[in-house]
């Protein structure tokens, strides 16, 4: 059984008042479960870091009895922190952010053993370990606000309003997922109603496509936020650099959510980029930037939160690093032996659904035994969708080469309403340009 | 009526379209202010205003993703590229996102990238090149490439009101040394359609944009020896019109593709095999192909006139295959 998301919890009005421009600012607790937060640090360049805890390891190649491989410098012994308290989330929140997590993690599993069985035709991407930071950021978002999501943030689209059985049909080829079988994955989305942008496998190229989004309902008096994610791995690609570029010299309200999971396929973020934390490129963006823990749901989700009230503001891009590590390997066929198994434990510590279990419990949010009865109810409710994607039809032949073209005698009509400008002089007429231009 | 060049038909038909229709903006590098290197928007910020025609920074992939994310909540975007050189920088968005976007995910793509290519001008092997065969070979765009004034706006207004992705390839070497008086009054030319730009009897020249008038001047000379060229210009290369490719060789017999772009995976390829498809037993000698080198397009004047279709090239070949 499917439970309809709930609005995502108002803004308090106090809060938007006293954000700063650059959104940095920490706000009053108001629907938190425990009164007080934990002071927030910065890193060495000024940018926010939410985390309770720094990463004390890193990742080396090391050559020894003739081989390379990689080893950890540094302790993985490190106690688990708590959650931070979140500032916005009460209880039926975060039960139902909880519940997000859960479906998303169990969709997985069920998809893993339907690849087992040769259902899932291809390749299958999970997300183990990353379903906070997927549904947390997700459940930050209005109706009206746009997603970007990747490959493994099919999570975020459950959150956004799609049933698990649209991304299980797509990994099925089914005739009736949402891309008739023509894509897999989470590559589908919807322009009309949904507001998720389709992903593509080339990475970055999406964030260029959400500023333009973001351009489009501006034009139209409206400021929506449009969250994407991009990885450490994908944020080396210059589409990365020129659409968020262009996001942050518009103003454009852009939430580029940076998953830095720890690998990119198979290589570690040491051999991706020099920097400490990639929420430092905020500052050559020139745009706030902030660090948070991506196994803490709640701390996710109030970063995000922060930044899209900022873009409903009209005060434009952020972005949010969230620091965590994909479980599982790349995708099915990668045994992922390349990741030293300290860090892997170091992690699996760190799982974001144990963690939130633990501090709804804490917080009196929920027993052992209310726990018990979700896992058991997403179960079912994921076993319904699995025989619903089972059950779907492959698609017809008729459907490989139809739909390449749009009907041009249909209207497409704007999404926002009439286009809208400050400052123009309507009178004017054309007149020739007598104007040099370039060449003769 | 009044006269006017390539340039100004292709400002003329932006500038009514923003009047038209508010969903259209345009965006681009320099285009505000200084009203774009080529200076087809000049005075369009005052017109419509800073929203409506958007200074971008310095990327042509920003350009595309831009104005197709903006294409997504129903607006028209008409996004400039300097050169269509530059093109390359976008083509990742082109081909992977915009192309496949209605197919893949119902997701309508109402948008013209724009900008000006070829050669001639001694622009040298990055602002001279004809890129269009990249698109042409991506199914999902349309791609038109006007040689004429009157088709340049009458497509222009076309590509704007189309429901997917057009890439409106225009010749620089034509911006100003083509002018035509052109109607006052609204009109469309429409995509997908060729046009004969002159009739004749013995031998058939396909070819589009500035190539049109190197097919002129030949058939100019020939007329003097007898021999009627029918010059058939495409105006858009993705979708091709196979009937009217048909119609003229089987009028006369015999055909010449001619284009500025290079040989090897250039469009002469492909209308010969569509030739070859529908209109085999009409043909009284075989297809030939006459284009640019296979070589990067050249600066110096001597190379690039070297590098390029030539009248005498046409004319020779036209003799040729009429003594086949």
């Amino acid at each position: 059984m499917a439970t309809k998301k709930i609005e995502a919890p108002p803004p308090a009005s106090p809060e938007s008042k006293s954000q700063s421009a650059n959104g940095s600012k920490v706000m009053p607790a108001h629907t938190g479960a425990k009164s007080g937060q934990p002071p927030v640090s910065k890193n060495p360049h000024g940018i926010p870091d939410w985390r309770l805890e720094q990463l004390p390891f890193h990742i080396e190649s090391e050559w020894g009895d003739g081989e390379y491989r990689y080893k950890i410098v540094g302790d993985t012994s490190a106690p688990v922190p708590p959650l931070r308290p979140s500032k916005y989330l009460g209880k039926e929140q975060t039960i139902e952010l909880f519940r997000y997590m859960i479906v998303n993690r169990r969709m997985e599993a069920v998809l893993e053993s339907m690849y087992k069985q040769s259902l899932v035709i291809g390749e299958l991407y999970q997300s183990l370990g990353q379903e906070a930071c997927s549904v947390a950021t997700a459940y930050a978002l209005d109706k009206d606000d746009w997603l970007g999501p990747m490959i493994r943030n099919q999570g975020s689209m459950i959150v956004k309003g799609y049933q698990p059985r649209a991304t299980m049909m797509q990994y099925m080829g089914k005739g009736d997922s949402p891309t008739k079988g023509r894509d897999s994955g989470s590559h589908y989305g919807d322009p009309k109603t949904l507001n998720v942008v389709a992903p593509i496998s080339h990475l970055g190229d999406s964030i260029g496509v959400l500023a333009g989004v973001a351009l489009g309902a501006r034009l139209q008096g409206k400021h929506v936020a449009c969250l994407g994610y991009i990885g450490d791995g994908g944020q080396s690609t210059g589409p990365t650099y020129e659409g968020f570029n262009f996001a942050a010299v518009q103003h454009l309200g852009v939430v580029l959510v940076v998953e830095h999971n720890s690998w990119a396929y198979s290589t570690p973020v040491e051999l991706q980029f020099a920097c400490k934390d990639l929420a430092d490129r905020a500052i050559g963006y020139g745009v706030p930037g902030v660090i948070v823990d991506g196994t803490d749901a709640n701390q996710v989700y109030d970063a995000a939160h922060e930044a899209v009230q900022r873009a409903h503001r009209g005060e434009g891009a952020s972005i949010i690093e969230a620091k965590f590590m994909r479980m599982k390997s790349h995708a099915m066929h990668d045994s992922a032996h390349y990741v030293p198994a300290k860090v892997k434990e170091y992690w699996k510590r760190r799982d974001p659904i144990a963690r939130m279990e633990q501090y709804l419990k804490e917080a009196g949010w929920m027993t052992e035994a209310r726990i018990a009865e979700m896992h058991a109810e997403v179960e079912r409710f994921i076993n319904e969708e699995r025989a619903v994607a089972e059950a779907a039809p492959m698609p017809g032949p008729e459907d490989a080469g139809t739909d390449v073209y749009f009907d041009n005698a249909v209207d497409i009509p704007v999404k926002y309403g009439e286009v809208r400008v400050k400052n123009a002089n309507k009178n004017r007429k054309l007149s020739e340009s007598s104007a040099p231009g370039h060449y003769k | 009526m009044a006269t006017v060049t390539y340039l100004e038909a292709i400002r003329q038909a932006i500038w009514e379209e923003m009047e038209r229709d508010s969903r259209v903006f345009v965006m681009g590098e320099d285009v505000g202010v200084y009203g774009g290197a080529f200076k087809a928007t000049e005075g369009f910020i005052h017109k419509f205003g800073k929203e409506r025609v958007v200074d971008t920074p310095i990327s042509e992939m920003a350009i595309a993703s831009a104005a197709y994310g903006a294409s997504l909540t129903g607006l028209r975007p008409v996004g400039e590229f300097q050169f269509m050189d530059f093109i390359s920088s976008a083509h990742s968005q082109i081909v992977q996102i915009l192309a496949k976007s209605n197919w893949r995910w119902g997701a309508p793509a109402p948008l013209v990238l724009r900008g000006p290519s070829g050669g001639g001008v001694s622009g040298g092997p990055f602002h001279s090149q004809n890129p269009e065969m990249f698109y042409v070979h991506t199914p999902g765009l349309k791609v038109i490439a006007p040689a004429t004034a009157r088709d340049a706006k009458g497509l222009m207004k076309s590509a704007i009101r189309d429901n997917n992705p057009v890439l409106f390839f225009e010749h620089k070497f034509l911006y100003r040394r083509v002018k035509e008086e052109l109607p006052l009054k609204d009109y469309t030319v429409e995509i997908g359609k060729a046009r004969v730009h002159r009739e004749g009897r013995h031998l058939s020249v396909i070819t589009y944009a500035s190539m049109v008038y190197v097919a002129q001047e030949a058939a100019e000379i020939l007329q003097k020896e007898g021999i009627e060229l029918e010059i058939l210009d495409l105006r858009t290369l993705l979708p091709l019109d196979r009937d009217a490719i048909r119609a003229t060789v089987e009028k006369t017999n015999r055909a010449i593709v001619l284009h500025e772009d290079t040989k090897t995976g250039g469009i002469a390829g492909e209308i010969a095999a569509i030739i070859n498809e529908e209109a085999f037993d009409s043909l009284d000698a075989p297809i030939v192909r006459i284009t640019a080198m296979d070589a990067p397009v050249p600066f110096s004047p001597p190379l690039e006139k070297a590098f390029l279709p030539k009248v005498e090239d046409v004319v020779r070949e036209a003799r040729r295959l009429l003594k086949y």
